[in-house]
Parts: structure tokens; sequence; C-alpha cells
């Protein structure tokens, strides 16, 4: 079971940062240390609005076959459809992949047709 | 043969009852439609969604000799002690008439809104609103 390969409606990504850890003296003076040289934590959410409900089985399914959050994979295209900048851009940062954040929400909408919110994370 | 429909085609069919005195009649139609644009996409996509019918109807607050008033027995379905109940839905037929032949339009359908008053030097209607639940049941215009 692979992620679906739908378009999606909507598509929120938010690039994460560096392990930094900051320090803040009592005079204000901030210190930071950085404890790796991999950003983590980049985010995706992505919304597919009045799909088929045989569509937003799909994302149930796949939320099943990768054990919920538990397992990591890779994204298929589609996920970055409209995006004309560089693919790696908005996809996890290198060396990482994406997991669930959050299981799938799926909104019925009408007989036949559901939205489908979801929710990723990119870990190292 | 050619006909342009005009009010004197019209009519008002409550529970099989033709209303007596109509001076209007309308009714609307709605489907939702919705949207599955999707990034990309240049132009915008829709499937339909949900229908919806609703309408209103105008008539003289007038009594037959024979003590029948349609407008008081429309109001009444609001206008009432008590509350409304699930048996108070009401079979409401749109139609226009050419010659014996009847074009109709037929749903089962809630009075949501009923109005009527009295003013100097006018004659006395009642408003009446209604809501359509589920399926038109005959659709012959």
């Amino acid at each position: 079971m692979a992620f679906p390969t739908l378009k999606p409606t909507g598509r929120e990504f938010n690039a994460g940062d560096f392990p930094i850890k900051r320090f803040n003296a009592q005079s204000g003076a901030e210190v930071r240390i950085l404890y790796g040289n991999r950003r983590t934590n980049a985010t995706l959410s992505l919304s597919y609005d009045n799909i088929t409900d045989a569509n937003a089985q799909l994302f149930a399914a796949d939320y099943d076959a990768q054990l919920g959050t538990f397992r990591t994979f890779t994204l298929p295209s589609d996920v970055r459809a409209g995006w004309t900048g560089s693919a790696a851009t908005i996809d996890a940062p290198p060396t990482a992949r994406w997991r669930y954040d959050s299981a799938p929400v799926i909104q019925a909408v009408r007989p036949g047709r559901s939205s489908v919110t979801v929710s990723l994370v990119a870990v190292i | 043969m050619q006909k342009a429909y005009t009010g004197r085609d019209g009519r008002l069919l409550i529970d099989g009852s033709e209303q007596i005195k109509v001076t209007s009649w309308t009714l609307t139609g709605n489907l939702e439609a919705l949207e599955t644009t999707s990034l990309g996409d240049t132009q915008r996509t829709y499937v339909p969604g949900v229908q919806e019918f609703s309408g209103s109807a105008t008539l003289l607050y007038y009594s037959e000799a024979s003590g029948r008033n349609d407008a008081a027995t429309a109001l009444k379905n609001i206008l009432k002690v008590g509350s409304v109940s699930d048996a108070d839905t009401v079979t409401i037929t749109l139609r226009f008439v050419q010659g014996n032949a009847a074009n109709d339009v037929s749903l089962n359908a809630w009075i949501t809104s009923v109005s009527y008053g009295a003013n100097v030097g006018e004659v006395s209607s009642a408003q009446i609103s209604f809501q359509a639940t589920g399926a038109l049941t005959a659709v012959t215009i």
C-alpha cells in the first residue's frame, strides 16, 4: 500500500527547523546551541475536498498499512501538484521521510462524497 | 401549439385540493455544487451536491359561502395551539394548465413561514413559504 496518488485541493507546508537549543540570560542575551546539521520536524497538511468515498477510503487503508503513525514513507509527486518550484523544497528534508502525524480525518459531505485532511511530519 | 403561460394558467394545490383565490406562487430549485478543483488545475471543477426546493405563495384571505377559507387553512399549519408534528407536512402541487393538460411539479413540504394582515383600503392576503422535504414527487412540465 502506498500513499494515494491524488492531487490535493489544499496544501500547507512548514519547513521545520534544525535542532537548536536556546538559552536566555536574565540580561536578555540569547545563546543558541546547534545539536545537529539536519533539518527536522517539517510538516505537511493536505486536504482533499469532495473526493469520492472510494478515494477517501484509500487514506484510511494507507494509514492502516503504515501502522498508523509508526512507519515512514515517501510521497508521490501528485502531492506537489501545482507547485512549480523545486520538488525538494516542499518535500521531506534530505535523509528524512514522512510519517502520519495523526490519523486522516474523513468528513462526510454527501452520499458518496467526503473530504479528507491528512497531517504528516518529516522524521529522520 | 404556441402558448405563453400567464397567471391565468397557474394553479396551486395543497394536499390535492385546488386552492381558491391564489394570486401568486413561486418555486425555486437549487443544486449545491461541490468544488473538486485540485492544486495545479486552471479551471474550477464541480460535482453535484444536494438538491433543494422551496417556494412561496400568496392567497387572498377569502371565505367562500360554504365557509371554506384556504388561506386560513394554510396559515393554521403554523398558527396553531401546540407544536408542529411530523404529520403536518403537506403535498404541494404547482400547476400550469393548458386545456385539459396539467403541467405539474409536486413535492412534500413543510410550511415554514406564514404571514397575513389587514390594511385600510386593501384586500387581506396570506403569504406562505414552504420548504420541500425529499425529492420531487412529480414533474410533468
